[in-house]
């Protein structure tokens, strides 16, 4: 896809922790680049550092070294640019607010009126499937829904990328499909970039239209894999294309070796 | 403080609401009806003149508190009282909440805040009375220096506790201060400030007689005391009735406060016990 621009671009991104038995290299070597529109997953063996390069990716983390550019310029901080979507809805929703409370927060400090403030919610929580339920408290749904709340404060915040930590990971199987549909969609009709981190293989495959495979940690990116399935997806029909299984057994196959830690060969030189 | 428990009931909705408010205001009502039977019995037969029966005291009351004792005593006590509840939650939640972020400033002063905590309010009437003279002030002071140290600390408690995932959600949204403080920090705290009032709630009503005793023309503790040492009994009594009263008063507005401001609280709680 030649004609998109670069939005995301991260060079030798490298995170270490210093703990009290020394350091620990969480993030070896991190490079790719994402375009402006593209729906990217990230999949790694479990506690290969996903959640810390996310961290790094928001503005939430400082990188031990490295680049992380958004636009051009490089991130320092949390950005305008960005919105993530936390895996713990429970945790990341404020109970005291209300839905719409909740979807309306960030806009507060933005310079919008009231009119396109209250349209901008209105419209995310439509977008979500939850119009109806702007002024019940986030406790008050399903897990499910929740989540969809997150989406939606998102969504109304106006980001040119959305950051998705293993979203629906605490959900269940039929709500999750519902979910990945939700992602489709939203990336569909709305244009939306969207950086997408799970464990899980299938939905990886699924929903994006590139897989990046992390290797164990220290992490570094093991494969770019372009996902060429057809973009109209749906859960029943493209899981039963051969493409698919063939592109998820691949995926599978590298998470595998990642765990083993005999892709050495991928590692770029430092 | 012996109403706390009543004031907490009562929350479900549901069929028969009517009758289950009839119950429950029997069941509130039933043993103290009977406490004072039994006592009335005991007085009549008791010759001891320090245990008036409940219909003595309750004409003294009558006679005593409704009238002009109640512009002259018992509203400036409530005055002192409410004056040193207010002052006790501005100055504990302001200053916890500014403890609580700041972790240094925590580690700094925590050892310190528990001594104060620990010094019993009382002693501190006749420094407080040298430092600015027998006034409102003083009793207000006194009050604010033993009511505020629940409300400080869980203050601090519960601001410390802020959730690290709510607190990542304020930053990847670049919430400003004020908003952090309104919509994050005091909320999140809420249940462990409201914890603290109702601590500091008894705390400053003890305090409020106490300070009238030592030192006072007016209020209901000067007044108990003046009854005291007349051998007025049946009218001291009535002040001691009117004490619980204003208790048990301070509760049920507290516990109307609370419902209000804790409802996401106990609905969430609610919604996970299920």
């Amino acid at each position: 896809m030649p004609d998109r621009s670069t939005l995301l671009r991260v060079e030798h991104l490298r995170k270490v922790y210093e703990s009290t038995n020394g350091p620990v290299e969480a993030i070896g070597d991190i490079n790719f680049t994402m375009h402006a529109g593209e729906l990217v997953c990230i999949v790694g063996p479990s506690g290969c550092g996903k959640t810390t390069l996310l961290k790094c990716l928001a503005g939430l983390l400082r990188p031990t070294s490295g680049l992380v550019e958004m636009d051009g310029s490089p991130v320092t901080g949390p950005s305008p640019a960005m919105a993530v979507v936390f895996q713990e809805y429970g945790r990341s929703l404020y109970p005291w607010l209300t839905v719409r409370g909740n979807v309306e927060l960030p806009l507060r400090h933005k310079k919008l009126s009231r009119a396109d403030r209250e349209k901008l919610v209105t419209d995310a929580l439509e977008a979500v499937g939850l119009g109806h339920a702007a002024r019940s408290h986030p406790w008050q749904l399903s897990g499910g829904m929740q989540q969809r709340v997150a989406i939606a404060r998102a969504i109304a915040y106006q980001p040119e990328i959305m950051i998705m930590d293993e979203p629906f990971a605490a959900v269940d199987a039929q709500t999750r499909a519902d979910l990945e549909d939700l992602v489709r969609e939203l990336h569909a009709t709305r244009n939306m970039s969207i950086l997408f981190v799970t464990h899980d293989i299938d939905e990886s495959v699924y929903l994006g239209e590139r897989v990046l495979v992390l290797s164990k940690s220290p992490t570094w990116v093991q494969e770019d894999l372009a996902i060429d399935l057809p973009s109209e997806r749906d859960q029943i029909t493209t899981r039963a294309l051969p493409r698919f299984t063939e592109l998820r057994t691949h995926v599978y196959d590298q998470i595998q070796r990642a765990k083993r830690g005999d892709a050495v060969a991928a590692q770029p030189a430092h | 403080m012996t109403a706390h428990t009543s004031s907490i009931t009562m929350t479900r909705r549901g069929p028969g609401v009517g009758s289950r408010i009839v119950a429950s205001f029997l069941y509130a009502l039933g043993l103290p009806f009977l406490l004072l039977v039994i006592w009335a019995i005991a007085a009549t037969r008791s010759t001891n003149r320090f245990f008036p029966d409940p219909l003595t005291i309750f004409k003294a009351f009558v006679d005593t508190w409704i009238g002009p004792a109640f512009v002259e005593d018992v509203l400036p006590s409530l005055y002192r009282l409410g004056l040193g509840i207010l002052a006790s939650i501005v100055v504990g939640v302001a200053v916890g909440t500014v403890i609580g972020l700041v972790r240094w400033l925590r580690e700094l002063l925590e050892p310190l805040l528990e001594f104060f905590r620990a010094i019993p309010p009382p002693v501190l009437i006749p420094v407080v009375m040298l430092l600015v003279g027998i006034t409102d002030t003083m009793k207000v002071v006194v009050i604010v220096s033993g009511a505020v140290w629940p409300i400080l600390l869980n203050t601090i408690e519960g601001v410390r506790a802020t959730d690290s995932v709510m607190t990542e959600t304020a930053n990847s949204f670049q919430l400003t201060w004020w908003e952090r403080l309104r919509f994050l920090v005091l909320p999140a705290a809420s249940p462990r400030i409201m914890a603290g009032v109702r601590q500091g709630l008894s705390v400053a009503l003890i305090l409020m007689v106490i300070s009238e005793m030592f030192a006072s023309s007016s209020g209901l503790g000067y007044r108990i005391a003046y009854f005291q040492r007349n051998y007025l009994i049946a009218e001291m009594w009535s002040g001691v009735l009117l004490l619980g009263l204003v208790g048990v008063f301070l509760a049920v507005a507290f516990g109307l406060v609370e419902r209000r401001v804790l409802r996401w609280y106990h609905g969430l709680r609610e919604v996970s016990r299920a």
